[in-house]
Formats: C-alpha cells, sequence, structure tokens
C-alpha cells in the first residue's frame, strides 16, 4: 500500500497556507484508495497550522465517504490509528458533532424553478 | 529645440493629475465580476477547477470559498479557532463547519426519494398508452367475416384431416381413417 511520502512532505511544510492545505487534501482523495494514516495525520497537522477547524472534520468525512462499501471494516480502524492525534489537537470525528446523520435539509439548487 | 519641446511636453503629462476615486478603484473587472457573483465570501482554494464556486461533492471536499459571508461573530470565531480548538464548545465548533460548508456529507448524500417520481410518472403516462391501445380496439373493430362461423370452421377442420395435414406429429396423426373419429 504506497504511502505518498510526498503527501506527508507536503503537508509537513512549517509555512503551508489554506490554499495547498486544500489543494493537497482534494488531490489525496483522487486517488483511487483511502488515504494512509500518516498522510491523514500530517494533513490534520497541517489544517492546524492554518488555523482552520472545519477543513479537518470535511477531511474526515471525506475519507469516509472514500472507504466506500468497506466502510465498517476500514474506517473504525483508521479513527483508531489517527486517534492520539484526533485526542491532541481537540478535533471531533464527524459522528462525535452527530455529522453522521443529517441535520439539517436544504433544497438542492437544481430543484428550484 | 524639438528636444527642448518633447522635455516639456513630457513634464506636462507628468504633471497631469491621476484620476483617482471610482475611476481608480474599479481597476480590477474581473474580480468585480466575482465579488458580484458570489458577495463578500472568502476564496480560500482552488476548488474544482480553479473557479470560486461552491460546491457539495463527495468526490472534491473543500470547495474553493466558504459558504457564509464574514459576519461578526463568524470573525470572532475565526479569532477563537487560532487559539486551542479544545476550548472551542460543540455550538462553536459545528458554526464553524456550518460557516465553511452548506450541508455536511450525510445530509448532501441523503436519498431524495426521487425515484418514486419518476417510477409514478412513467407508470401514469404507460397507463395514457394503454387506454390509447383500448381506445383503437374498440373504435376500428370490424365484424368477423362469415368464414369464421361455426359450420365454415368445421367444414375447414374436415378438409385439413382430408389433405391429411401434419400425419406424423400434427392433427391428423390424432385422427382414426377407419373409424372416421378422434384416436382415442
Amino acid at each position: 500500500m504506497p504511502i505518498f511520502h510526498r503527501f506527508i512532505d507536503f503537508f509537513n511544510r512549517p509555512d503551508i497556507d489554506g490554499w495547498d492545505v486544500r489543494q493537497g487534501i482534494n488531490d489525496i482523495l483522487m486517488f483511487d484508495m483511502v488515504p494512509d494514516p500518516k498522510v491523514v495525520i500530517a494533513a490534520l497537522y497541517a489544517c492546524r497550522r492554518v488555523n482552520d477547524y472545519a477543513i479537518t472534520v470535511r477531511f474526515l468525512e471525506a475519507v469516509k465517504n472514500k472507504c466506500g462499501s468497506l466502510e465498517s471494516q476500514i474506517y473504525p480502524w483508521m479513527i483508531q490509528e489517527i486517534a492520539p492525534v484526533l485526542c491532541e489537537l481537540g478535533v471531533d470525528t464527524p459522528e462525535g458533532l452527530g455529522y453522521d446523520q443529517p441535520e439539517l435539509h436544504l433544497d438542492s439548487v437544481f430543484d428550484m424553478h | 529645440m524639438a528636444g527642448r519641446l518633447l522635455a516639456l511636453s513630457a513634464r506636462s503629462i507628468k504633471a497631469r493629475p491621476v484620476p483617482l476615486g471610482a475611476a481608480g478603484a474599479h481597476s480590477n473587472p474581473a474580480l468585480d465580476a466575482t465579488r458580484a457573483m458570489i458577495g463578500n465570501r472568502e476564496i480560500v482554494g482552488y476548488g474544482m477547477n480553479g473557479q470560486p464556486h461552491y460546491y457539495d461533492r463527495s468526490d472534491i471536499p473543500l470547495p474553493a470559498i466558504r459558504w457564509k459571508e464574514a459576519t461578526a461573530d463568524i470573525k470572532c470565531l475565526r479569532e477563537k479557532e487560532k487559539g486551542d480548538w479544545r476550548q472551542l464548545s460543540m455550538e462553536e465548533k459545528k458554526a464553524l463547519y456550518r460557516a465553511s460548508f452548506k450541508l455536511t456529507y450525510s445530509e448532501f448524500k441523503a436519498p431524495t426519494g426521487e425515484w418514486k417520481q419518476i417510477v409514478g410518472a412513467s407508470l401514469m403516462l404507460v397507463s395514457v398508452a394503454l387506454w390509447f391501445y383500448m381506445a383503437v380496439r374498440v373504435v376500428t373493430r370490424v365484424p368477423l367475416p362469415d368464414s369464421f362461423s361455426e359450420e365454415k370452421q368445421q367444414a375447414q377442420l374436415r378438409r385439413i384431416l382430408d389433405l391429411h395435414v401434419n400425419p406424423i406429429t400434427g392433427l391428423s396423426s390424432q385422427w382414426d381413417y377407419e373409424k372416421d373419429d378422434w384416436k382415442k
């Protein structure tokens, strides 16, 4: 399973900015694989460095979505692997915020006439 | 002489005041067009294609702009966000999420029930078609020709048997030619 050290080094840059963090997160999720926990941890630290909380939760939701049909096998393992970092940074999982169930309903813009 | 004139004209151009105010502020029409489209929202990333649009997509999680415009309470949350995230309360964390994103993953992936509308409308159209079919069959009905009467059908059957049609496995194999009746 490739780890993509390039991504880890990219996210570990101390002077990374919000633009690059978002680009890096979108890119690592473009691959046809669930990101390695080391990459996820590096991305979470990068989000902390740019002081953006919302993108950490969104990233975890996206990782969960990336598991696809194997979500019940992969996602608990992933959370277990990154749990120390979640504790240290104070990041909540989507389940912790109650976002694993729909909370809000807004009409889709495609249904507005 | 020509050089002196040139120097004089250059100095007059330099001395002409540059117009400030409204004309100077609208020097970037692309930014104005973007601001007219998205309002005061912060452009935070590349997004899907570089355009400052908001979207909720499961494959590209982070769009190019935030969802909500920066109001005073959101700005104050951003200041708090720079500190320890463990100090944020649950409502503040949710408010930060909703400030950047319109819907969560579970919300935009939730089933809409649209398939029921589609199946229902299709079946309604099919039933209209069936009504048309029945109407056509009723309206275009003509009397059967007289070769369909009972005596004429029996005469045709007699002829089939006399011709020994399908004698091995078909109709004539069931007819007993000695007794002139169906085989028992």
